[in-house]
C-alpha cells in the first residue's frame, strides 16, 4: 500500500527542489498576471535578461543593490537564529543611514577619519532603533515582529522630515534630499563599492561566530529549544539581547553603506524595500551563509528587472508583489517538503 | 468645546478603520491562526472600493466588492495555513508584500481621483440632538454604526454566549481536545480565517470610501500592523478591540487637529504618533501590572498549526 505520511524534517534534496519550484511557480504566475494585464511577459524578460547580464552597467547595477541586501538578509537571518523575527530591518536601514548622513554633513574632517565615523554611527543607528523591541521582548515578552515592523514607518517619517526639512540640501540643487555627503566608499569595480566585499565579510564572520564558536553553539540552541538552553544553565536573554543588537546593527551599516557607497544624499524613499526584501532574503537562506549570499543575489536581479521594466508600467510595487508570490509559494512548498510518499505492508486482518 | 466635540467625531471615524481591521483579527486568531496579511488585505480591499465606486458610482458596491476580495484572499489564504498548514508568519508576510504590491500596481490608474460618492454621514434623529457630544457621536456614516455597535455586540454574543463561540475559542486553545469533542477544527479555522480577512478588506474599502477618501500609494500606512497590536492590547476580545481602536482614532486625530491649528511641529512628526503609540501601549500595560498577562492572554495554540496525525 502506498500512503503520504508527514515527517517531522523534511529531505535536504527535497527541501531543496521545492525550493526551486516555488520561485519557477511564483515567476510563472507574475507572468500570467502579466500577460492578463495586456504586457508580453517574454518579451519583457528577454529585455530583463538582456540589459541585466548584457552588459557591464547592468551587473553594476545589480551589484549595487546586492550590496544592501545581503545585509538586510544576514540581518533578518542572525535574528531567526535564536528565534526572533527582525520585521524591521527597514527602519533600522534607515537610522543608520540618517545617523551616517549626519555624520557625514556635519563633522569636519578628513575622509579615512570621518568614514569609519559614519560606519560607527551607522551601526549605532540600528542598534538604537531595535533596542526598544528588544528589551521589550527579553522582559516583557512582548511580540518583536510587531513593534520592530512599526518602528519602519517611524523610521521612514523621520528620514522624509530631515531630508525635507531641518537638513534639506541649502545649495537647492535637488528637492527633498540632504547635500551631497562628500566622503564615498572607494569605488572597486565600476560603480560597485567596497561595501559588496565588506559585506560578504560580515556574512562570513558573522557564520563563523554562530558555527565554530561557544557563544555560536549556545545561540542556535536557545533558537531551537529554549526550554533545553534555560535548562542547560544558558544566559537566554542575555544572548536574546546581543543577537537582536547585532540583527540591528547590520541592517544599519547596510543604510550607511548606501549613503557612502551609492547615493550620497540622504532622501524619502532610499530603501528601495530593501529591509523588506531582506526578510525573503533571509527565508530563502534557511539559515546558511552562501543562502544569504545567493538569496541577496536572486533578489537583487528580481528588484533590478522591477526598475528596467518601469518604462512598461511597472515599479518596485510591482516587485514587492512578485516577491511576495515568491515567498507565499516558498512558505507552501516547506511545509510539502515533509510529507513523503512510503509504502507500508498491508495490515493482515 | 467645539474642539473636543470635533476631535471626537474625528477620533470615531478615523478609529473605524482600525476597528474593523481589528475585529477581523479577533476571529482568525480566536481560532488560533495569527493573519499578518491584514495589511495587504486593507490596501486590496482599499482599491477595491475606490475602483469601484469610480466605475459604478455605488459606495455600498465598493464595500461589498471589497469584502468579496477579502473573502477570496482570506480563503487563499486558510487554504495554504489551516489545510497545507504552512508556516502562518510566512504566509502572512506574503500576504501583505503581495497585498500591498499589487494595490499599488493596480492603484497607479486610479492615484489621486476623488471618490465621487462616499458614505456620507447620517444624523439620527433625536440622538444627535444631544448637546456637546450628540453630533459627534451619531452624525457618522452608517458604516460606523455597523463597526462600533451591531459587529462587536454580536461577535461577543456568539464568542462568549453560545455553544457555538464556546467551539471556536476551543479550537484556538487545544484543538486536539476540541477534535476530540468532534468539533471540526479545520472546518472552524478556514471559515473563521475567511471571514477574518473579509474584514479586513472591507476595513481598507472604510479607508477609501468614507475616510481619506481617495486612493494613493500607501494609504493604508501601517493600519493593518496597528490592528494587529491593537488585538494584544484587546486581549483577542471584540468589544476591547473596539475601544481600542477608538483610543487609537484618539490618537490619530490628535494629529489632524495639530496639522490643522498650526502647531509647532512638523506634519510628519505628529504622524509618527500611531505607531510610537502603539508600541507604547503594548509594551506598558504589561510592564505595570502583571497579573494582565495572564487576564489578556492570547489563545494557547495560537500559531499553531493542527495536526491530527502527529500526536
Amino acid at each position: 500500500m502506498i500512503r503520504i505520511q508527514y515527517f517531522p524534517s523534511p529531505q535536504p534534496a527535497v527541501a531543496l527542489l521545492a525550493r526551486g519550484l516555488a520561485i519557477v511557480l511564483a515567476l510563472v504566475c507574475a507572468g500570467l498576471l502579466l500577460a492578463a494585464s495586456g504586457a508580453a511577459p517574454l518579451t519583457l524578460a528577454s529585455q530583463v535578461i538582456k540589459s541585466t547580464f548584457g552588459s557591464s552597467f547592468g551587473l553594476e547595477d545589480v551589484g549595487l543593490l546586492v550590496t544592501p541586501l545581503i545585509l538586510t538578509g544576514l540581518s533578518v537571518s542572525i535574528a531567526l537564529k535564536i528565534g526572533a523575527w527582525n520585521i524591521g530591518a527597514e527602519g533600522q536601514f534607515y537610522a543608520g543611514a540618517l545617523a551616517a548622513t549626519g555624520v557625514g554633513l556635519f563633522i569636519p574632517g578628513p575622509t579615512i577619519v570621518i568614514l569609519p565615523l559614519m560606519f560607527v554611527a551607522g551601526v549605532l543607528g540600528g542598534v538604537i532603533w531595535i533596542l526598544i523591541p528588544t528589551l521589550a521582548r527579553a522582559y516583557t515578552n512582548v511580540s518583536e515582529l510587531i513593534t520592530t515592523l512599526l518602528l519602519n514607518f517611524v523610521g521612514t517619517l523621520l528620514a522624509y522630515y530631515v531630508s525635507t526639512g531641518p537638513w534639506l540640501d541649502p545649495g537647492g540643487h535637488a528637492l527633498g534630499t540632504t547635500a551631497r555627503v562628500r566622503h564615498d566608499v572607494p569605488e572597486l569595480w565600476g560603480t560597485i563599492h567596497w561595501g559588496l566585499p565588506l559585506a560578504i565579510l560580515l556574512t562570513i564572520i558573522v557564520t563563523v561566530l554562530l558555527n565554530f564558536t561557544r557563544w555560536g553553539y549556545q545561540v542556535r540552541v536557545a533558537g531551537s529549544n529554549p526550554q533545553a538552553a534555560k535548562y542547560a544553565g544558558m544566559p537566554f536573554r542575555r544572548h536574546l539581547i546581543t543577537v537582536m543588537l547585532l540583527s540591528g546593527a547590520i541592517a544599519g551599516i547596510a543604510g550607511m553603506l548606501e549613503i557612502a557607497g551609492t547615493v550620497h544624499r540622504l532622501q524619502g524613499g532610499i530603501s528601495n524595500n530593501f529591509g523588506y526584501l531582506g526578510i525573503m532574503v533571509a527565508v530563502l537562506a534557511r539559515g546558511s551563509a552562501l543562502g544569504v549570499l545567493a538569496g541577496a543575489a536572486l533578489m537583487a536581479v528580481i528588484l533590478n528587472s522591477g526598475i528596467i521594466l518601469q518604462t512598461q508600467g511597472l515599479n518596485t510595487s510591482t516587485v514587492l508583489a512578485i516577491t511576495g508570490l515568491i515567498l507565499f509559494f516558498t512558505a507552501i512548498g516547506d511545509e510539502l517538503a515533509h510529507y513523503r510518499v512510503v509504502r507500508t505492508e498491508p495490515a493482515t486482518a | 468645546m467645539e474642539i473636543i466635540a470635533g476631535l471626537l467625531q474625528t477620533s470615531i471615524l478615523a478609529g473605524g478603520v482600525l476597528a474593523l481591521a481589528a475585529l477581523g483579527e479577533v476571529l482568525a486568531e480566536r481560532v488560533g491562526v495569527v493573519n499578518l496579511g491584514v495589511e495587504g488585505l486593507m490596501a486590496l480591499g482599499a482599491i477595491t472600493g475606490i475602483a469601484t465606486v469610480i466605475t459604478t458610482g455605488s459606495p455600498a458596491l465598493g464595500f461589498i466588492g471589497a469584502l468579496g476580495i477579502g473573502l477570496s484572499v482570506g480563503m487563499i489564504f486558510a487554504s495554504a495555513t489551516v489545510i497545507l498548514r504552512a508556516n502562518q508568519v510566512l504566509c502572512g508576510l506574503a500576504l501583505t508584500l503581495m497585498g500591498t504590491g499589487l494595490a499599488a500596481t493596480i492603484g497607479k490608474a486610479y492615484s489621486g481621483m476623488p471618490a465621487p460618492a462616499t458614505f456620507a454621514p447620517v444624523a439620527i434623529p433625536y440622538l444627535s440632538e444631544i448637546p456637546l457630544i450628540g453630533h459627534a457621536v451619531f452624525t457618522q456614516n452608517i458604516l460606523v454604526y455597523l463597526i462600533y455597535i451591531i459587529l462587536p455586540v454580536v461577535l461577543h454574543f456568539i464568542m462568549f454566549r453560545t455553544q457555538h463561540g464556546l467551539n471556536l475559542r476551543a479550537v484556538g486553545e487545544n484543538p486536539a481536545a476540541a477534535d476530540a469533542a468532534g468539533i471540526p477544527v479545520q472546518k472552524f479555522r478556514f471559515w473563521y480565517v475567511a471571514a477574518g480577512s473579509s474584514l479586513a478588506s472591507g476595513a481598507g474599502a472604510y479607508l477609501t470610501l468614507a475616510f481619506v477618501p481617495s486612493w494613493s500609494e500607501g494609504v493604508v500606512a501601517g493600519r493593518g500592523w496597528i490592528a494587529v497590536a491593537l488585538v494584544i492590547f484587546a486581549g483577542y476580545r471584540p468589544v476591547n478591540a473596539v475601544l481600542a481602536a477608538l483610543l487609537f482614532g484618539c490618537i490619530t486625530s490628535l494629529g489632524f487637529v495639530g496639522q490643522a491649528r498650526n502647531w509647532p511641529i512638523a506634519a510628519p512628526i505628529l504622524s509618527m504618533l500611531p505607531y510610537l503609540g502603539t508600541i507604547a501601549l503594548i509594551i506598558v500595560p504589561v510592564l505595570a501590572w502583571h497579573r494582565v498577562r495572564r487576564l489578556m492572554a492570547a489563545p494557547a495554540a495560537l500559531g499553531e498549526p493542527y495536526y491530527r496525525d502527529v500526536r
